[in-house]
């Protein structure tokens, strides 16, 4: 097996490996912030006063935000106790890297099955879902899609999908 | 503070070819920093300008979900805070200090679904003055109905 070949199948094997799993407390302080972060200047991240005016429960979140979220309100205390351990896109893109080039966020999709607020506790559980390779204008481009599933966690409920496609470029 | 409700959006107002407001803002090295902090995402090409140049880079540049989030700010401020059902882009190119980043939101398509559910779809873009394309993606909104 040459080494092309042995890197197309480490990219199947990858399918299916899971990416890891938190649960995390939206908390008001880093939703009002990141909402200043992306220059949204609406006073419903701010005030649970404005958002009330504006019919919501509470106060929203930016649409972006679960991209950032596990950054605070990941309490250790908290933790579901089966996190997989390593990261398999961490090793590959390692493995990739060792040989140079650059790594690009190529595309980011949210699906947004129901709004979540400030307050809501969240379970993520995330796994590759596509690894694949392909040559463009003198490239090796090579493609990993992960996607992370958040779940109310009281209720059960599917809150949010987020599919990232990380690209390795050589 | 002023708490006058906000002006809704309803789906009987969109029609195809409609355009949201546009959302200017000239990209400052202090908004990366801000948003690094915001997000945690503290890759060094972001904020540190010796690193960025060190890689081959002219300066530090914007992070794409800074991007996608000043997209996201423009489309949500027209549709409703709570109202995206789906929201995905591509990152075409880097974004750099003082360009001019300005959004364009047009609507694409509105459907009834099977559910009742009154959606309305939007092709999204970030671009520079010169129109160069940072940003480009689709998103998804349920709408009121006035019916």
């Amino acid at each position: 097996m040459n080494d092309a070949e042995q890197l197309d199948e480490d990219l199947t094997k990858l399918i299916g490996r899971p990416t890891g799993k938190s649960r995390v407390v939206l908390e008001r302080g880093p939703v009002s912030y990141f909402a200043i972060g992306v220059c949204d200047k609406s006073p419903v991240y701010q005030d649970p006063r404005a958002a009330e005016a504006a019919g919501l429960p509470g106060i929203p979140v930016p649409p972006t935000f679960s991209f950032a979220w596990d950054t605070w309100g990941k309490f250790a205390e908290m933790q579901p106790d089966d996190v997989p351990q390593g990261s398999a896109v961490g090793e590959v893109v390692g493995s990739l890297m060792s040989k140079g080039g650059v790594i690009l966020h190529g595309e980011q999709e949210f699906v947004y099955h129901k709004p979540v607020f400030v307050g809501d506790v969240l379970l993520g559980e995330g796994k590759v879902v596509d690894a694949y390779r392909k040559e463009s204008k003198g490239h090796v481009m090579t493609f990993v899609v992960t996607e992370m599933v958040w779940h109310d966690d009281k209720t059960g409920d599917l809150a949010v999908t987020s599919r990232s496609n990380i690209i390795h470029r050589l | 503070m002023m708490m006058e409700a906000l002006s809704v959006l309803y789906f009987e107002d969109v029609k195809e070819g409609d355009e949201a407001p546009v959302k200017k803002h000239r990209l400052t090295r202090t908004d990366m920093v801000r948003y690094a902090g915001a997000s945690g995402d503290y890759m060094p090409m972001h904020h540190d300008e010796v690193f960025a140049k060190s890689i081959g880079q002219p300066s530090v540049f914007g992070h794409g979900m800074f991007s996608m989030g000043l997209l996201g700010a423009a489309i949500t401020d027209w549709v409703g805070k709570t109202a995206l059902t789906r929201y995905k882009v591509r990152f075409a190119s880097q974004t750099w200090p003082d360009e001019e980043l300005r959004t364009q939101v047009t609507v694409t398509g509105r459907t009834v679904d099977e559910d009742g559910r009154h959606l309305v779809d939007m092709e999204c873009k970030l671009l520079n003055s010169e129109g160069d394309v940072k940003v480009v993606g689709e998103a998804q909104a349920i709408l009121p109905s006035r019916n």
